[in-house]
Formats: structure tokens, C-alpha cells, sequence
């Protein structure tokens, strides 16, 4: 029996209860209210929402962005390579007829 | 002369180049298609974009090779609601920034069974490829692509036949 | 060309990564604290700080690692938070108190008492070294100390638990 890999078994990973994501997001969804107490706490919440709606459009959210650009080099590079693929086959064909 | 086997020996590492973007004059055929795709990426977005293409993923993996040495990708396609939208005198006028010393063009090819046609340049820089350019016109589309840097041409066309491109046969001898 | 992504999109997004990272967070948290409802609790509150530094975050690999270090961090300090333990050696860990197996196996359980009673550092590089797969100097960057440390403290721990684990198992091999 090897230590390691017993360790590694007995440690793996666990989920937690089946509902555990939708908790998560009930509390995401009810946070600003929560933190609207305040009346400096609900300026801060009133400057987010408008930064999220706004500052958006400058790049704000980097993994939003990000999971942007890559369906955008995904797009490209198929459309490349299709292009590409197609000549390629092309001259395969006459280079086959050529040589028959 | 075998130009399949120029096209395959065409896999490259080159050394990268001051490459530029091909500027071509768009404007009146967006006019008139009846729908665009755009990709534009160049610097921090492309970079922004390396980093979130899986290494688990195998055609991401492949791409995130490909494009890590580039300094641009941009690609214009556009579609027509009528054969005849545009004309060759607006082919002519893209292959135009292309008759440089700079760029050569490696193959045409055109098919009969769909009617597109394929031009594919490549722009010498130095002792290497520091770019590709791509014009496929079809009836009622016309697609532009243009990589700017160090492309891999052999890894980029295999790519073509991964993304759910069908082979085309070799014709059998009847 | 891909739409930039709406608030309804973004919190599809949202969800999709607390699904995604949602049995690491906890279980780090409860491997660590054997609590499952403070680990629940821990676990939400990570993901809750996750949604208010997402702008920050650059890439998937980004989020992993940043979900990591606060939940390692999280639950040593709801562990120091909690009734002390009087501090001992790892020579002198206690032998453990019988804690539900679930009908897991029993070497598995017996192990797992065996880390719960490790002294906090060195029960956390355990559940990051095992449950994680990380390295030593991965583990030394999300505990902020030196890769000499993890060494020693993982040798160490490995050593006690074989040492204990004969004792209730015989022979056991390397």
C-alpha cells in the first residue's frame, strides 16, 4: 500500500449539498440590499451598478472581456483555417490529377 | 510545379517580422452586405485572449499555439442578399494593397462544385513569413482574413479539417 | 460578431463557476475544518467575495488560484478563531476521536481522522498536497511561506501519519 496514493483517495474532493450554487446566488442577489443599511453603503451599491452597466464598455470586467476576445479568436481562426483547409485540399486534387 | 508540397512546406518557424495590417478599403462593400462578422484583435486583447484558450481543450489548445506569436488577427465577412451585390472591380480593388513587393501570392485555387474561390498571400519579411492574407469570394459572400506575425500555415490549414470542415476526396480514376 | 455579455449572461457565467469550482472550495474547507456546515458557510462566503473581485480577475487560471488562496486562508482563520487546541508537536499529535465514516472505507476514514489531527499548517499543506495535486512551491505561494518549510512540514506530516497508521493498520509500505 502506497501512503500517497491512499492520502490522495481519502482527500479527494467532496461536493457540497445539491442546492449549495443556488444559495450562493440567492446571496449574491440579495447582497446589495443587505448593504444598502447605510447611506454611504448605497451610493458605493448606486456607483457599482452604473460602473457595471458603463465601465463595462472600457473593459472593466477582464474575465468578461477575455472570454470575449477567445470566441473571437476561435471564430477567426476557424474561418482562417476553413479558407485555408479548402485551398490546401484544392491543389491536394490537382496535384493528384496531375500526377494520375 | 507541386504547389501542394509549397503549401505544406510552408509550415514555418520564422523569425518574426515588423508585420503590418493590409489596408484594405472595406467601406462600400459593408454598405452593402446584409450581414458582417468582424473580428478585430491586435496587443493586450489578443494577449487577454491567449490566456483564457484551454490546454485541456484540443482546438484551443492547437489555437493558443498558433496565435501566441501573432500580432494581429482580423477577419471581414461579408454576406449579400443577391448574387451580383459586388462585382470583380471590387476584388480587384482588395487584391490591390496586396501587389507589393512585400507580398506574394502562394495559391489560387477555384472550385466548380461551390463556386468559391481562394487566394492565398503571404508577406516575406526579411528571412521569414510575417504575415498571411486570405480573399475566398463566393456568389453572395466575400471573406477577408489577415494575420499579422509568425503563422504556422501547415498547422493553421490542418486546423481547417479539425473544425468540422468535411475532407474533400481526391477524385477515384474512373 | 459575439455580443458583449448581458446581465442575465453574466450571472449564467457566475453560476457556471461557482458549479465549476463549488466541490474544491468546500472541500478544502471542510477536508481542513471537518465541519460541514462551517464549511458550507466558509465555502459561500468565498464565492461570495469571488462576484465582488471578478472585474479583477484575468483568466480561468486566475480564478482557480485566487479561490484557492482565499480558501485556504478562510479556514485557517475560522480554525484560530475557534476554541484553541493546545498547540503540540507533530510528535505528539493526539490520537484522533472517532468521527462519522459516511461508510467510507476504513483506511480512508482512518486517514482522514489521522490529517484532522495534524496541527493546522501542516494538515493544510497535507489537503493541498493530496486533494489538490499542488506542489510544494505552489503550496508555498498560497500559504505565503518558504518551499523549504513545505518540504519539511509535508516529510514530517507523511511520517507521523505512516508512523500512526502501522499502529492501527500494521505494516504499511512507502
Amino acid at each position: 500500500m502506497n501512503l500517497e496514493d491512499e492520502l490522495r483517495t481519502a482527500l479527494r474532493r467532496r461536493d457540497p449539498s445539491p442546492d449549495f450554487a443556488a444559495r450562493v446566488l440567492a446571496r449574491v442577489q440579495a447582497e446589495p440590499v443587505r448593504r444598502a443599511s447605510g447611506a454611504w453603503r448605497r451610493w458605493v451599491a448606486a456607483v457599482a451598478a452604473c460602473l457595471m452597466l458603463t465601465v463595462g464598455a472600457a473593459g472593466g470586467y477582464r474575465y468578461y472581456e477575455g472570454q470575449r476576445a477567445k470566441a473571437q479568436v476561435m471564430l477567426a481562426m476557424r474561418i482562417a483555417a476553413g479558407k485555408l483547409n479548402k485551398a490546401h485540399k484544392k491543389v491536394q486534387m490537382l496535384n493528384h490529377r496531375s500526377n494520375s | 510545379m507541386r504547389m501542394g508540397r509549397l503549401l505544406l512546406g510552408l509550415g514555418i518557424a520564422a523569425a518574426l517580422a515588423s508585420a503590418q495590417q493590409v489596408k484594405w478599403n472595406y467601406e462600400k462593400l459593408a454598405a452593402r452586405a446584409s450581414e458582417t462578422v468582424d473580428v478585430s484583435l491586435s496587443g493586450n486583447m489578443l494577449k487577454l485572449a491567449v490566456k483564457f484558450l484551454s490546454d485541456e481543450d484540443k482546438d484551443q489548445a492547437q489555437v493558443k499555439k498558433l496565435v501566441a506569436g501573432l500580432q494581429g488577427i482580423y477577419v471581414k465577412s461579408f454576406e449579400f442578399k443577391n448574387k451580383g451585390d459586388y462585382s470583380a472591380v471590387d476584388v480587384e480593388s482588395l487584391r490591390a494593397p496586396l501587389r507589393t513587393a512585400e507580398w506574394e501570392r502562394i495559391v489560387g485555387v477555384h472550385s466548380t462544385e461551390d463556386g468559391e474561390d481562394v487566394e492565398v498571400y503571404i508577406r516575406n519579411a526579411g528571412k521569414g513569413v510575417g504575415g498571411l492574407a486570405i480573399i475566398a469570394t463566393e456568389a453572395k459572400e466575400l471573406t477577408l482574413v489577415n494575420i499579422v506575425g509568425n503563422i504556422d500555415l501547415e498547422t493553421l490549414s490542418e486546423l481547417g479539417g479539425q473544425f468540422g470542415i468535411p475532407e474533400v476526396e481526391v477524385e477515384k480514376k474512373k | 460578431m459575439p455580443e458583449r455579455a448581458a446581465p442575465g449572461a453574466a450571472e449564467m457565467e457566475f453560476a457556471a463557476l461557482v458549479r465549476q469550482h463549488q466541490a474544491m472550495v468546500f472541500s478544502v474547507a471542510w477536508q481542513f475544518l471537518r465541519d460541514r456546515a462551517l464549511a458550507e458557510e466558509l465555502a459561500q462566503d468565498v464565492f461570495l467575495s469571488l462576484h465582488q473581485h471578478l472585474a479583477t480577475l484575468e483568466s480561468p487560471a486566475h480564478v482557480l488560484h485566487w479561490l484557492r488562496r482565499v480558501a485556504v486562508n478562510r479556514a485557517l482563520d475560522v480554525a484560530r478563531r475557534r476554541q484553541r487546541r493546545p498547540m503540540v508537536s507533530l510528535q505528539d499529535a493526539p490520537e484522533p476521536v472517532a468521527v462519522n465514516s459516511t461508510g467510507d472505507p476504513m483506511l480512508g476514514s482512518a486517514l482522514r481522522r489521522l490529517v484532522a489531527a495534524l496541527p493546522e499548517k501542516a494538515r493544510m499543506i497535507v489537503i493541498l498536497r493530496y486533494q489538490e495535486d499542488l506542489d510544494p512551491t505552489e503550496i508555498a505561494g498560497i500559504l505565503g511561506i518558504p518551499v523549504g518549510t513545505v518540504k519539511s512540514q509535508l516529510q514530517r506530516a507523511l511520517t507521523l501519519l505512516r508512523e500512526k497508521l502501522s499502529r492501527r493498520l500494521g505494516e504499511i509500505s512507502l
